[in-house]
């Protein structure tokens, strides 16, 4: 058995060698699991890392894994808010879906424009959408002192039959020829985000402005008193009273915070990349459960989240390019997702402690 | 109503709450000592996997051609390869939670985000497996649960309530009775009420520990095996369990850690679960009430016990284990 000891000095180096370690046994583990599901551990690596290489098309693939990195960072940054100060709101994906819902609705209440000017409001309606879901579990916690965490968890099953119910019922595509799955109508492409590049389709300008809101969200964090509030909340209720601030307050700025940016997520999600609702089977990629992997990966600090965002979009793409060349299964990029939080968290003691291998009673 | 659908929607409701109760005893056991464990959908769609590839394998080997094997187990098992199925799904989840007892007792890991990963970890390898390891989706498994096992013939229309549900309504009391009035459900106790001072009376308290959060992972297993092979099934899907252990987990706060409140929570649970095909039929009804009320009547209602029952914060904090979700620190 192992026992662990304090360290004398924890500093930068202490985090960055529990960081390496982390590193190296993901890489390890990692490495295992190509084994055993390819066979072929080398040359699935060597693929997995050098896709965007590999493909006759390379803007097309770094889409595949730019795309999903955008999305994972900009909920898991929302998500670090709020489990920096202790609220545990894990329904993103439930956030994201009712943001696209509201997103759509407001584009049917404008009157299905095709003008530019309806952007802006559709994006921002997909603000409000994630917050009023997330305003669901935050008021319960605040007023009832309800669990948040399986509030928000609930709200997830909720909100996407409610996605599945508006694009299979009441908002459903009226033609003569429906496709399958049935879906919504298509917004015009008038005001679908287009694509940076010539070709690239899934990098298109939605991933370049939603880039700029991280950017000030990460510097609310770590330019105003936001951040402290959030780590004197972490820290005890006392000590946020003590402080000055509330911690009802706190509660809502965390949910609020993430569902708006889960909300943001799942509106420009629609109109860069679908353009209609679906059911949530065809919608629902699992952004909102992978970012809370990204915002532990990335230790809920705004810079290490983009960086896992990135790779975990390069794990997405990779996975889907093993799958592409009759290599695996692409569900091994959950596993491999899994085996790096995994790491991250083990090694978080690292970084305060020290094993001492000498067993002590 | 005659007594006909009393039965039958009696049995119903308890068919539903059997793998409800079943993965909330074994939460119940690992939250009283201490540990927030996240996981149990990951590890009952694991268990439920488990589950249905050794039934598969050992109902089928008693047919021709299945692979060209000879089956040894199937005349020997006969009616008991339903118990030895539902042993193995808890035998995969039990695995599984050592890993997060790994991760939580002895690497101090954050618990919370431990058992969030343990999750997904389970519907990815679920999803990995169930897609490409085993091609399992064709096997015939009707009948599977012997018919001996079960309590009603004839009676219900949708699933079969057998000797599980009973033994799943059983642990409750059992429960019980063990937190109460044994030496071992003391010290559970005690280890869960504050660690440091059941530290200082010198028990094992990441043994014990332990020792709860693989009873947790055999539970939820368990459950998830009961959902594929007769709750749902025999059948597999991905994402099978649906939230299932996530109610179970609400059901936990619901009961508000006593075993005698979660039987009941398991019933209140099962109801509304069997409510929605019930109401299908029903003349006069608005236009959404079928197609989105009833599905998230199941996820709806757990929001609205628990809303009601944690107004009184009293009552949770006389009941909730004070170190719960803390991780042990002793030097």
């Amino acid at each position: 058995m192992i026992t662990w000891e304090h360290r004398e000095s924890v500093g930068w180096q202490t985090s960055l060698k529990s960081i390496g370690i982390a590193l190296a046994l993901t890489l390890l583990l990692t490495f295992g699991a190509l084994w055993l599901t390819t066979g072929m551990p080398l040359e699935a690596f060597w693929q997995m890392l050098t896709y965007p290489w590999q493909a006759e098309r390379a803007l097309t693939q770094w889409g595949k894994a730019l795309n999903p990195a955008f999305y994972l960072s900009l909920i898991a940054l929302g998500l670090s808010i709020s489990y920096r100060a202790n609220v545990w709101n894990i329904g993103a994906e439930g956030q994201f879906a009712i943001g696209s819902v509201f997103a759509f609705g407001a584009w049917l209440l404008l009157g299905m424009p095709n003008g530019l000017w309806a952007i802006p409001i559709i994006l921002l309606s997909g603000v409000v959408g994630g917050m009023v879901w997330a305003a669901i579990p935050a008021a319960l916690r605040t007023l009832a002192n309800t669990n948040e965490l399986l509030v928000s968890l609930m709200l997830v099953y909720i909100g996407a039959q409610f996605l599945f119910y508006l694009s299979n019922g009441p908002w459903e595509m009226s033609a003569a020829m429906k496709p399958v799955p049935t879906r919504t109508e298509s917004i015009p492409d008038s005001l679908l985000f287009t694509s940076v590049f010539s070709q690239g389709p899934k990098l298109h300008w939605g991933l370049v402005w939603g880039w700029q809101v991280y950017l000030v969200v990460a510097a609310l964090l770590a330019f105003t008193l936001l951040g402290y509030r959030l780590s004197v909340a972490n820290q005890s209720k006392r000590a946020e009273r003590f402080a000055g601030f509330s911690p009802v307050g706190t509660i809502w700025i965390a949910f609020l915070f993430s569902g708006g940016l889960a909300g943001l997520a799942g509106g420009i999600f629609l109109i860069g990349d679908t353009g209609y609702l679906v059911d949530q089977s065809n919608f629902l990629q699992n952004y909102g459960f992978t970012a809370i992997i990204v915002a532990f990966l990335g230790r809920l600090n705004p810079l290490g989240i983009l960086v896992a965002g990135l790779a975990l979009g390069y794990l997405e793409g990779g996975a889907g390019w093993l799958q592409a060349s009759g290599l695996g299964d692409d569900s091994i990029s959950g596993i491999i997702q899994v085996i790096a939080l995994f790491c991250t968290l083990g090694t978080a003691t690292l970084v305060t402690h020290r094993i001492s291998w000498r067993g002590n009673p | 109503m005659d007594l006909a659908f009393i039965v039958s929607i009696t049995l119903d409701v308890l068919n539903f709450a059997t793998p409800l109760l079943l993965a909330a005893a074994g939460i119940l056991i690992v939250e009283k000592s201490g540990v927030i464990n996240l996981g149990v959908e990951g590890m009952m769609i694991v268990g439920a996997l488990a589950a249905y590839m050794v039934a598969a394998s050992l109902a089928s080997c008693g047919m021709m051609g299945f692979d060209g094997k000879t089956c040894l187990l199937d005349p020997l098992l006969g009616r008991w390869s339903f118990l030895v199925a539902l042993l193995a799904g808890g035998l995969v989840g039990s695995i599984l939670s050592l890993l997060f007892g790994f991760l939580v007792l002895t690497m101090r890991a954050n618990q919370i985000a431990s058992g969030l990963g343990l999750t997904i970890l389970g519907l990815s390898l679920t999803n990995a497996i169930g897609n490409q390891g085993f091609d399992i989706t064709g096997t015939p498994l009707q009948g599977f649960v012997p018919e001996e096992w079960r309590l009603s013939n004839g009676v219900l229309r949708l699933g079969t309530v057998n000797i599980v549900t009973l033994v799943a309504i059983a642990t409750m009391p059992i429960g019980l009775w063990f937190l109460r009035r044994t030496r071992a459900g003391l010290v559970l106790r005690a280890v869960g009420e504050n660690h440091n001072s059941a530290f200082t009376l010198g028990y094992p308290i990441l043994r014990i520990r332990l020792l709860a959060i693989t009873f947790g992972g055999f539970m939820a297993g368990v459950s998830g095996g009961y959902m594929s092979l007769a709750l749902i099934g025999p059948s597999w899907r991905e994402g099978l369990t649906n939230g299932y252990g996530w109610l179970a987990l609400a059901l936990i706060l619901f009961g508000t850690w006593r075993p005698m409140r979660v039987l009941l929570g398991g019933i209140l649970f099962g109801l509304t679960i069997s409510l929605g095909p019930r109401l299908q039929n029903v003349d006069g009804l608005p236009g959404w009430f079928v197609p989105l009320f009833l599905p998230v009547l199941p996820y709806l209602v757990p929001i609205v016990v628990l809303a009601l029952i944690s107004f009184d914060a009293t009552m949770i904090r006389r009941n909730a284990p004070g170190s719960l979700g803390k991780t042990f620190e002793p030097n």
